[in-house]
């Protein structure tokens, strides 16, 4: 049945037994349901089980999706291929090992250090870190990892992705 | 990577200090492919096609936040005008089709959607008035279904009698969802020059120029304004004032460009537009009237708002076109009364008439929003209001909408909580004199003459 929907009323109309359905026809769930309790099946026109085909976006997708990656984006100084960069920063007060603790947190993720700044005011700290995070890492996991150090009345640690700041700083 | 810590810091404040975010990213879905002449079967189509497009926009949102460190706080879907889809089935009751938009929107995971709508400027289809006659059921019996009415534009003029009609449905849907202060109107707006690829609610929908699947973006950012003019001073002249706006509006809407080629990218489908709207909530600091006696005046309404309101919105506007080739929408400063505190307050002090809300709409991006009036008023009054906004934006050019509450039982000074981003209002009073031949004669107001432009 070539149609964009298959609905319960089309289901009715059809009967008992089997419906040859296209691959991009939707099924409605409630036409599902209808036919799942009539005995109706559907399948595609080699016989298969029906399942719902992936979301048709439209002409103009195809095109928009090929022109996204060509889009004027602000470029990285540093050629990093596969890898992300990330920016890590800290702000809280001063006290022995925080930059051990968010480094050693670094380390064991495999990640690098590209660079790094930190000043006091007042006994107070910020500390700014530019991190490689390698292929197939995960920059959730990593981000998660690091934000959970620190506490109130400690430091908080922040981790943005890169492209963030090159969007907000760069043309 | 050559970030200085000036401006790593910069953009950690705006996220963590000024509430930064980009509020919406909303997906509009045609529905033309859901028409069908029985309106059980196109209900479930418009089920199965928002379900089937819409589903994945919530995780692809999230993952976008979680990857980029940005908040996207809302996720939203916007359909086609559903009175063209409704037309087919030829039904005088369209309600089903707003419980099929509400269901699809609670299995999506998103908390409103757009396209309960129809275009009546210059007159009305059969299916055109059994959708507005369905308005009051539909947004009473739902929770997330926004409705919108075109009811004028440059090009076509003001549609009075349905003007006049729009009134006295604004008064069923508040009487009809009287227990909850007349909620139900938060949900229901009408405008002049409707924008079709607005990702904004209550306005959301997804117009008949649209692709067929589209993601458009809202920024915010009304704290990082405030806190940049703050930072200025009072010495800084308005030029310098300008600047600042435009440079910040700059950088808060590369986020919306940033996130808007993300999503569209993860979901497969075209880059629509980033609306650059500084959208107020009741949270403390986001607020557009703070930044508007930032500028200068003592408080929101007092003289000197409107110009200050057009400096901020013409910033926005400017600093906005030079970050994105996809700017579009609303795009400018909006001022919804109840969800912003400053407003709130200056309504509370005196200080925020109706009559000059009206004033001030006429140089920001949209128009009276979330105006809470007694639930007595009488219909007329409303239609005076709503075609005075209207008016504004037709010989302007320019996009005016009306979203006003008429809370049942409420008089003039009462305050009326509706919680969430819908915040907190004060009930304005419409004057004594009203507009009652006005509303009786109904007919058209013509196009005005700059719309003459062939």
């Amino acid at each position: 049945m070539a149609k964009k929907f298959i609905t319960t009323e089309d289901v009715r109309r059809a009967g008992a037994g089997e419906l040859v359905v296209d691959a991009d026809t939707i099924v409605t769930p409630q036409a599902m349901e209808f036919a799942t309790q009539n005995g109706v099946r559907f399948k595609d026109a080699r016989g298969a089980a029906y399942s719902e085909p992936p979301p048709d976006r439209g002409p103009d997708a195809q095109r928009a999706l090929r022109s996204l990656p060509h889009l004027p984006e602000p470029a990285s100084d540093s050629d990093i291929g596969s890898t992300q960069m990330v920016v890590v920063t800290a702000v809280g007060r001063n006290r022995a090992g925080v930059l051990a603790e968010i480094t050693a947190a670094l380390s064991s993720a495999n990640c690098s250090v590209h660079d790094i700044s930190q000043k006091m005011v007042q006994g107070f700290f910020h500390l700014v870190l530019t991190v490689e995070v390698p292929p197939g890492s995960s920059f959730a996991g990593i981000k998660q990892t690091l934000e959970c150090l620190g506490g109130q009345d400690d430091y908080v640690c922040r981790v943005m992705h890169e492209r963030v700041f090159r969007f907000m700083h760069r043309l | 990577m050559g970030f200085t810590d000036q401006e790593i810091l910069e953009t950690i404040r705006m996220f963590e200090l000024e509430t930064l975010d980009i509020r919406t990213t909303t997906l509009g879905i045609s529905l033309f492919d859901c028409a069908d002449p029985d309106i059980e079967s196109a209900c479930e189509k418009v089920y199965a096609k928002i379900v089937h497009h819409g589903r994945n926009l919530v995780a692809v949102a999230n993952s976008i936040s979680t990857d980029y460190g940005i908040k996207i706080v809302n996720k939203r879907i916007a359909t086609t005008p559903i009175a063209w889809i409704a037309a087919a089935c030829g039904e005088r009751d369209l309600v089903p089709f707003a419980r099929a938009m509400d269901a699809a929107a609670k299995v999506c995971g998103v908390d409103f959607i757009g396209g309960y709508s129809a275009y009546v400027y210059k007159g009305m289809t059969n299916a055109d008035r059994a959708l507005l006659e369905s308005i009051p059921r539909a947004l009473a019996e739902t929770n997330s279904v926004c409705a919108s009415v075109a009811l004028g534009t440059t090009r076509a003029g003001l549609n009075m009698d349905a003007i006049a009609r729009f009134s006295e449905l604004v008064l069923e849907t508040a009487a009809l969802t009287a227990d909850r202060g007349g909620l139900g109107c938060a949900k229901l707006v009408c405008f002049c020059n409707p924008v079709e690829d607005n990702p904004f609610v209550a306005g959301a929908h997804s117009g008949v120029g649209e692709p067929e699947t589209v993601v458009n973006v809202g920024v915010s950012g009304p704290g990082v304004v405030r806190s940049a003019i703050e930072r200025l001073g009072p010495e800084a002249d308005l030029l310098a004032v300008s600047e600042t706006i435009k440079r910040t509006a700059f950088k808060i809407t590369r986020m919306g460009e940033l996130v808007g080629r993300e999503a569209a990218r993860r979901l497969g489908t075209t880059f629509g537009i980033v609306d650059v709207s500084l959208a107020p909530t009741p949270a403390i600091g986001d607020s557009v009237s703070d930044i508007l006696e930032l500028i200068g005046v003592d408080r929101t309404g007092a003289p000197g708002t409107t110009a200050a309101l057009a400096l901020l919105t013409d910033a926005v506007k400017k600093g906005g076109a030079m970050a994105s080739s996809s700017v579009g929408g609303l795009s400018g400063a909006f001022i919804p009364v109840s969800e912003d505190a400053g407003m709130i307050e200056a309504v509370r002090v005196g200080a925020l008439s109706l009559a000059k809300l009206e004033a001030m709409t006429s140089v920001c991006s949209v128009g009276l929003d979330m105006v809470a009036v007694p639930g007595d008023t009488p219909a007329s009054t409303l239609t005076g209001i709503i075609a005075d906004e209207l008016a504004i934006g037709m010989v302007n050019a320019k996009t005016t909408a009306v979203r006003i509450i008429p809370v049942p039982g409420k008089r003039p000074g009462e305050t009326v909580e509706w919680g969430g981003l819908l915040g907190t209002a004060i009930v304005q009073d419409p004057g004594a004199f009203g507009c009652r031949v006005l509303h009786a004669r109904g007919g058209r107001i013509p196009a005005p003459l700059q719309s003459y432009k062939n």
